[in-house]
């Protein structure tokens, strides 16, 4: 809930603070299962926590900080490193507060000698084998080791074995991280999130003792588009970040929070840049989003914000572009625009996936004022009306939002890999997955998840069958309290879109009392790029009329999945955007827009939550914020949009669709509207079955945009999980053919 | 949240140059006498009398301190964010995490830019590197006002951690076994 105000309207603001939710700190009143409470005592104030908590959550809860290494809310408990000891009265020992439960009435003491001594020898022993290169190790100014020994560690050694520390050879996890094993301390975060939140399954601890190692056993690297979180897990320098090494210190770094655009989750980050440029991208605890993660794409695609940037106006001269101006290239537009002699539907615009809202608001209002609804989207059969509608909102969301996937008890994916299209929610499945008896079904193209499904089928047929309550699977939907059915975005671009929607949702309609209640909503649309629920939201679809009509000027933001074939020869083609991809090559004037990390805009994820991107840093040269071009643009060719700044802008968001800057919030169709919805697309007409199977719409999930695509770590990664993979893939299919 | 673009439009008493548009000619937008919100009044009334801001900031007394603080006319332009910074994720410990905190959105175009003699960064605007840390959220809010600066509330980040067991790890599951849990 993101609120401006002007000072002189603070009165509706106090109006306004009231309805802030209060929103949950760290605590333990905003566990949602209803458990007894018991109380006990910390430090000598008494705290009430829910039964079965652990007893560092207790002291937490008191306020007593406590010093771990191992323990981390988001992982299982593993209480291996001993650091988080206290004092429990009439215990002859110290206990482990993260793998002692909170038991009620007990008297727990987190500062006193007997505490301090027995961290200190506890650091002692972390210590020892612990290599003293502070001044070179990449987690210097964020290291829990480094500030823990600040208060526990011994200001003397004891330290005097001939043969020196420990040495542990470095592991290859890849391009991503970077292991230098002698800091290690044996904590296993890292395999306990490789292994209940990444599904890396095959990292792990082998040896004992002062020869347990961390690692894959056999030479391996890290194959898991959440890799990078371990990075973040790692209390000390073990693991740090290879794209980063060497490169910033902590405490130089500009942090600025923001909103990831690279897929649909719309993550929370936190952008971390030096001067003007992005440094790293780190997450940001949101757990009606991403909870603690992000993607490796999302975390390491940002030094393609450096290359391959548009920084100037370019206006084509027969084969090559030439800078220029704006006022030159904004003339040259308006120029082309009428020399191509485009009128009405003829004058044709395409989004793609990394537009923002202000500017697809603003790039809509413009075409239409020159008399057109030719507004079209990039990606496949993005030039004729979505098979879904957009009417009404429900046929497009991701309905149930993210954290209700913790709740489901049986997901059916059609035609989705929510793995490469939305890694972050991916995990959430296996997490449910991992601790629930949830099962997952799966229609389309085999995908290498990280839980088991049952494959259903590859076509419609398949869900035509799974309709029909024919299958195991079925079955075992059936028998759900929560089921949830999850179609991906590439369905409405496949020839039997509108017979799936078609189908899926007479079967929703069906089974109402389970899939379509008060308290859930089982039918979800996942959207893979950032701008498309937005687009929808504004209306940004081409209309019946406008489909056929070949273009004679084409205006193309952020479009850079665009094929060649689709603009018309001797078109008129303007690229807005900030990189030189796709777009940009087949453009007559490209104007140079900012990336996400340079302006502050709106992106709305899939569940239809509107967050708010900030600028970290600013647009490099020439290049503008993309709603004001727009607007200039507007102006050379003669029908000036009526807002002059982003508020006055954001007024006009809030007329067409209000949702699109209500920040922070999801809001849920009610039932009768979703039913209408699903009344919409039930009365489809379903031609005749295509039988095509649904593919995956991302074969790469590294390479997925222009930042990415313009990343150099992006392409290391592709060289050593994409192709190595097929690689594999390949040699396996040459065997089975000359077996 | 109805309000919400009911104060951004308000906001726009009167705009900073920077944000007018790149080649627009228009002039700027002159001063709009603040409208009532353009949504449902009953809205703002039935949350009116539950105000998390303290009373005694009666929003009409206030005199701002720009009036006398010699601080420049264009900090008025300029809207601030009120925000708590998110726990980093780096590190467990929890001292480093300030309260609110005021900043301001980077300039574009004077915000900042490399330096071709010496390589750094170099910038026009006198705000980027000021942030102000408050304990509270009403503090920085009534800061703010006082200040005369408009300002938007970002609300935080949600955590929800369950209670946790390490029993947890062994706890029996029925049908396959789907995680082996000691590695
Ligand atoms: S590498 Fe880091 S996270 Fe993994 S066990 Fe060692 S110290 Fe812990
Ligand atoms: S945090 Fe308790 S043993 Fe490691």
């Amino acid at each position: 809930m993101l609120r401006l105000s002007s000072s002189s309207s603070r009165r509706l603001l106090n109006a306004a603070s009231s309805v802030v939710r209060t929103v949950e700190s760290r605590g333990f009143a905003t566990t949602g299962a209803r458990r007894a409470d018991i109380t006990l005592t910390v430090d000598g104030k008494e705290v009430t926590v829910p039964q079965g908590s652990a007893l560092i959550q207790a002291c937490e809860a008191a306020g007593a900080s406590i010093p771990r290494f191992c323990y981390h809310d988001r992982l299982a408990i593993a209480g291996n490193c001993r650091m988080c000891l206290v004092e429990v009265q009439r215990s002859p020992k110290p206990v482990a507060s993260c793998a002692m439960p909170a038991m009620p009435g007990s008297v727990v003491f987190t500062n006193t000698p007997l505490v301090h001594e027995a961290r200190e020898g506890v650091m002692e022993f972390l210590l020892a084998n612990h290599p003293l290169d502070c001044p070179i190790c990449d987690q210097g100014g964020e290291c829990d080791l480094q500030d823990q020994s600040m208060r526990y560690g011994s200001d003397r050694t004891r330290f005097h074995e001939i043969a020196g520390k420990r040495a542990v050879e470095d592991k290859n996890l890849g391009p991503l991280v970077k292991t230098s094993m002698n800091r290690c301390i044996q904590c296993t975060r890292c395999v306990r999130f490789a292994n209940e939140v990444a599904g890396v399954e095959d990292l792990g601890t082998s040896g004992r003792g002062n020869d347990m190692q961390i690692g894959m056993y056999v030479e391996k690297t890290l194959a898991s588009e959440l890799s990078g979180n371990i990075v973040d897990l790692c209390p000390v320098g073990a693991l740090t970040s290879k794209p980063y090494a060497f490169h910033a210190r902590p405490w130089e770094l500009k942090k600025t929070e923001s909103v990831d655009v690279l897929d649909a989750v719309g993550s929370n980050i936190r952008v971390d840049s030096r001067g003007v440029q992005v440094m790293r991208v780190q997450p940001r605890v949101n757990d009606d989003v991403n909870e603690e993660w992000i993607s490796d794409k999302t975390r390491y695609a940002y030094d393609g914000l450096r290359f391959q940037r548009l920084t100037v106006p370019l206006i084509r001269q027969g084969d090559r572009f030439v800078s220029a101006t704006w006022e030159d290239a904004l003339n040259a537009v308006a120029q082309g625009l009428q020399a191509s002699g485009a009128k009405g539907d003829e004058i044709k615009a395409v989004a793609g996936a990394l537009a923002d809202t202000e500017s697809l608001v603003a790039l809509k209002d413009f075409i239409n004022r020159l008399g057109s609804d030719n507004l079209t989207t990039d990606q496949p059969r993005g030039d004729e009306p979505p098979v879904h509608g957009v009417d009404i909102r429900s046929n497009y969301l991701f309905n149930s939002t993210i954290p209700a996937l913790d709740k489901a008890d049986a997901i059916l994916l059609v035609g989705t890999n929510p793995r490469h299209e939305a890694a972050v929610l991916n995990s959430r499945i296996r997490r449910n997955w991992l601790n629930t008896q949830m099962e997952v079904g799966l229609i389309g193209e085999q995908i290498d998840a990280i839980y088991r499904y049952d494959h259903i089928g590859t076509d419609l047929k398949a869900v035509d069958q799974f309709v029909a309550g024919k299958g195991a699977f079925a079955e075992k939907f059936k028998a759900a309290k929560n089921p949830l059915i999850i179609v991906g975005s590439a369905v409405a671009e496949h020839a039997d879109g509108a017979a799936v929607f078609k189908a899926l949702s007479t079967f929703v309609q069906k089974n109402k009392d389970r899939l379509l209640t008060p308290e859930w909503n089982g039918f979800s649309v996942l959207q893979r790029e950032a701008s498309r629920t937005a687009a929808y939201d504004i209306g940004f679809v081409p209309s019946t009329k406008s489909k056929g009509v070949k273009a004679k000027f084409v205006y193309l933001l952020n479009a850079d999945n665009i094929t060649p074939d689709s603009i018309p020869e001797n078109a008129f083609v303007v690229y807005q955007g900030h990189h030189g991809d796709a777009g940009a090559e087949l453009a007559d004037v490209c104007l140079p827009g900012a990336a996400y990390t340079e302006k502050g805009s709106t992106w709305v994820n899939t569940e239809g939550r509107a967050q708010h991107g900030r600028a970290a840093v600013p647009p490099p040269g020439a290049s503008r914020e993309d709603w004001k071009i727009i607007r200039a643009v507007s102006e050379v060719a003669g029908v000036t949009l009526p807002y002059d700044s982003i508020l006055t802008l954001r007024d006009r968001m809030w007329e067409i669709a209000p949702s699109t800057v209500k920040y922070d919030e999801t809001e849920p169709t009610t039932l009768d509207i979703s039913a209408a919805g699903l009344a919409s697309m039930a009365g489809l007409s379903a031609g005749k079955a295509s039988g095509v199977p649904f593919r995956k719409p991302i074969t790469n999930f590294y390479q997925t945009d222009p930042i990415s695509r313009a990343s150099v770590t992006m392409a290391q990664c592709t060289r050593s999980f994409v192709d190595q993979a097929n690689i594999a893939d390949d040699a396996k299919l040459a065997a089975a053919q000359t077996a | 949240m109805l309000r919400t673009v009911a104060l951004a439009g308000r906001a726009t008493r009167s705009l900073p140059r920077a944000t007018r548009s790149l080649a627009s000619q228009a002039a700027p937008a002159q001063p709009q006498p603040p409208a009532e919100p353009k949504t449902e009044g009953s809205v703002a009334t039935t949350f009116g009398e539950k105000s998390d801001v303290p009373a005694a900031v009666e929003p009409q007394h206030v005199v701002t301190a720009d009036v006398v603080s010699g601080a420049p006319k264009q900090l008025r332009h300029r809207v601030v964010r009120i925000y708590k910074p998110t726990p980093t994720t780096m590190q467990s410990g929890g001292s480093r995490n300030p309260g609110w905190r005021i900043d301001w959105d980077t300039a574009v175009g004077g915000g900042r830019w490399e330096n071709p003699l010496m390589g750094w960064a170099s910038s026009a605007d006198y705000m980027q590197g000021t942030r102000m840390s408050f304990s509270t959220k009403e503090d920085a809010m009534r800061f703010a006002d006082k200040q005369g600066w408009d300002y938007y509330v970002q609300a935080e980040g949600v955590q929800r951690i369950p209670p946790k067991n390490y029993a947890e790890n062994y706890v029996y599951k029925p049908n396959t076994l789907r995680i082996a849990r000691t590695k």
